[in-house]
């Protein structure tokens, strides 16, 4: 019985630890390949929440290594790279980084302003949170 | 089955490293400062997951800590230089 639970937990390591290397190949791969920042963006918050929490399952998994630890190291993952990916967002729109073919921004319809605009412009009331 | 998970675990490290390499590349030559600070963003990812590969390795618990304040680190640095680039300010 122990050992077909040692088993089982090897193999749901084994498969956690291919599927996070898979993901970050995705998410570099993206980071190369994509033409645009925001496109970019997309690609590397894979790596954050499915690569390296996956590795951190594997790690629970097969070691049991500081399970407490574990968790708030993948409730970190989560949470962090969503924040990390909006910030850098929306750092990228305020400082006038260009879209490659956009189909639309409503962002600018709001704001009056034209597609892919120059730099941020110097109107207060235009600030956003980040 | 030790030996495959042992063989699976090496090659993940490497594997891993090679990633670092590309985005650090990435990192180098970059378009924009966003584009920098997103690429360094997937270094600090990377360098976790090679943490989390070498605790699985060693076996040893030290290394998923350090793990955990590389996590909480960098979240809060990519957060204050996007804040920084795109108010010319910190706070």
């Amino acid at each position: 019985m122990d050992s077909t639970l040692k088993l089982v937990l090897q193999v749901i390591a084994l498969l956690a630890i291919v599927a996070g290397s898979l993901f970050s190949l995705i998410g570099v791969l993206g980071l190369i390949r994509l033409p645009d920042v925001y496109t970019r963006l997309h690609a590397a918050g894979k790596v954050s929440v499915f690569g390296a929490a996956l590795l951190v399952v594997a790690a629970v998994a097969l070691e049991s290594l500081g399970l407490g630890k574990a968790l708030v190291l993948i409730v970190l993952l989560i949470i962090a790279g969503p924040a990390v990916s909006h910030a850098l967002a929306s750092a990228a729109y305020r400082t006038g980084v260009p879209m490659q073919r956009a189909a639309r921004d409503d962002l600018a319809e709001q704001r009056g302003r034209p597609l892919s605009s120059g730099p941020r412009s110097a109107d207060p009331s235009s600030d956003l949170p980040v | 089955m030790d030996d495959i998970l042992n063989i699976v675990i090496v090659a993940a490290l490497i594997w891993h490293a090679a990633l670092l390499g590309v985005a650090l590349w990435r990192v180098a030559r970059g378009e924009s400062a966003v584009d920098r600070l997103l690429g360094v963003e997937l270094v600090s990812v990377l360098i976790l997951c090679l943490l989390v590969l070498i605790a699985l390795f060693t076996g040893q618990d030290l290394y998923m800590d350090v793990a955990l304040i590389v996590a909480a680190l960098s979240f809060i640095g990519t957060l204050a230089l996007a804040r920084y680039l795109a108010d010319q300010r910190m706070f």
